[in-house]
């Protein structure tokens, strides 16, 4: 575990050396991050001030489901960025090298590389999240934490299902594209859409359960079923994310190397 | 003839590259649709129960969505932001050295994208209206029709000049490839164009800022045409603005396209 954690600290050291050596760049990257923050956040406010209630949710409801988003959003983005760099690992047959360490492949792909250009806004909408849950009664606190810890265990194992993808087809930029467009459907409660999307959102990718169950529990809104299925769910999920892995580096064919 | 003659070469080559790589354009329409649905599905959700929301209908505001989806796909679609790319690497040296004009060759490259990206936006939302059955607000007045397509035509022209100028910026400043500045344009595009809202639902003063601008003449200008949103007078003075941000940004593009050589260093070749 201390070996993992040193690597990954290394990792993420030069990383962020990386993103610092073009400063104006970086600043505009992190320009841009709070810019589209900002202007999903006015329309939000633009709408609130106009209707009381969308589809039930009021503006501050609605303003703590996008914070969870970015929460979930941000997080994947920041720490898995590694993801982003593999599949010119996998045609270039580079990937053999990170199979041939005494390291787990896995970890090696989805934490190469850490955005630290993400951070910035991460900070902000914790304290943002954290800041609302002071006073919160200890038991939905710990629901909230459990709920959240389950909601990352789900973006981790999409993005290991990605990494898998990866593998088989050579596919990962499009698929991360496509999962990134998904997951902004959470930008706003999964309530509002058709319930065959809804249900897509919950079952086959469950972007739902892991961006929005949180926010519900959050805001109090949350059946004691839902906490068990979203516990549930993470846990099967992740649990086939880790065999599709394991079948894919059975395909691996070290094809350019 | 025969100039424009290579240039039909150059636009049915990239026509013929895009089948290439039918993957990969696939996955870019399907992640159009996706981004479509959730603007689509807000404001459905929020136009729901409303007679009417900032002025609009909601078969105004569902029709604004809709037709915003196409306009982007005739006016945003580019493969001329592989410029950036080109100057970044040096690739462009392989250009200069052709007889070709470099811009007429990525216009060409362009048509061609946004011929295949229309034909799919249109599947794409014919689709989508025949499943989802939403509320529109179909144009029957064929003069305003008339100048919804041109101010189509119009913001075409305008946009391939604005994103020239932001893959010029490459020659100054190319970290990350000039993808920073990339970035931070699409930002600005996603809610200044009126794709993410029209923007007349921005407080008076942000939306009379935000009108002036040429972003606001790619996607709010043509809708609000096509819904009758504005009058006569309006329109006369929105294909002025439009023409005058033609005109301006041209030749800027111009001035920073020859300061910019000067300055081009070929690196990485």
């Amino acid at each position: 575990m201390r070996k993992y954690l040193f690597v990954w600290l290394k990792s993420a050291s030069l990383s962020a050396q990386s993103n610092l050596q073009q400063k104006g760049g970086a600043l505009m990257f992190i320009a841009g991050k709070f810019i589209r923050f900002g202007f999903f956040l006015l329309l939000l406010i633009l709408i609130g001030e106009r209707v009381s209630r969308i589809s039930g949710y009021t503006l501050n409801q609605m303003i703590t489901f996008f914070l969870f988003f970015n929460f979930f959003d941000i997080f994947g983005q920041a720490f898995f960025r590694g993801l982003y760099y593999f599949r010119q690992q996998v045609i270039s047959g580079e990937f053999d090298f990170r199979l041939a360490k005494p390291m787990n492949p896995l970890f090696q792909v989805l934490t190469r590389h850490t955005d630290i250009l993400d951070i910035p806004l991460f900070i902000i909408i914790m304290v943002a999240l954290v800041k609302q849950a002071v006073g919160m009664p200890l038991q939905t606190l710990g629901i909230l934490i459990v709920l959240t810890a389950a909601g990352m265990v789900i973006v981790t194992a999409i993005h290991v299902f990605i990494a898998g993808l990866g593998v088989i087809t050579t596919e990962v930029d499009h698929t991360m594209m496509i999962y990134r467009d998904l997951s902004s459907m959470a930008r706003v409660p999964t309530d509002i859409y058709a319930p065959s999307i809804r249900a897509f959102l919950t079952f086959i990718i469950p972007i739902g359960i892991a961006y929005t169950i949180p926010a519900k529990a959050f805001l109090g809104i949350l059946s004691s079923s839902l906490i068990i299925y979203s516990i549930f769910a993470s846990a099967v999920f992740f649990t086939t994310s880790l065999l599709f892995w394991r079948y894919a580096l059975t395909k691996y064919s070290s094809a350019s190397s | 003839m025969i100039f424009f003659k290579k240039y039909i070469q150059i636009a049915k080559t990239s026509w013929a590259n895009g089948f290439v790589y039918r993957l990969n354009f696939v996955m870019w329409r399907i992640r159009n649709v996706i981004q479509l649905l959730t603007i689509y599905f807000l404001w459905f959700a929020v136009s729901s129960n409303q007679d009417k929301i900032f002025s609009y209908t909601q078969a105004s505001i569902l029709t604004y969505v809709l037709g915003s989806s196409i306009i982007r796909a005739m006016v945003l679609s580019s493969r001329s932001i592989d410029a950036q790319g080109e100057i970044a690497s040096g690739d462009l040296s392989n250009h200069l050295v052709k007889p070709i004009n470099y811009f007429i060759y990525w216009a060409s490259r362009d048509m061609s994208d946004k011929l295949l990206n229309i034909l799919f936006a249109i599947f794409e939302i014919t689709l989508l209206i025949v499943v989802i059955r939403p509320p529109i607000q179909f144009q029957t007045n064929l003069a305003l029709i008339a100048l919804f397509a041109g101010s189509v035509v119009l913001a075409a022209i305008l946009f391939f000049i604005f994103s020239f100028i932001i893959s010029m910026t490459t020659f100054w400043y190319y970290e990350y490839n000039g993808w920073a500045q990339r970035y931070l344009s699409f930002v600005i595009l996603e809610a200044l164009a009126g794709g993410l809202f029209p923007l007349d639902i921005l407080p008076p003063t942000f939306a009379k800022i935000a009108i002036v601008l040429p972003t606001a003449y790619f996607i709010y200008f043509p809708m609000q045409i096509y819904l009758g949103r504005i009058n006569p007078t309006q329109i006369v003075v929105g294909y002025a603005v439009m023409l005058f941000w033609i005109v301006a940004l041209y030749y800027f593009g111009q001035m920073l396209w020859k300061k910019g050589l000067k300055v081009y260093g070929a690196y990485g070749r």
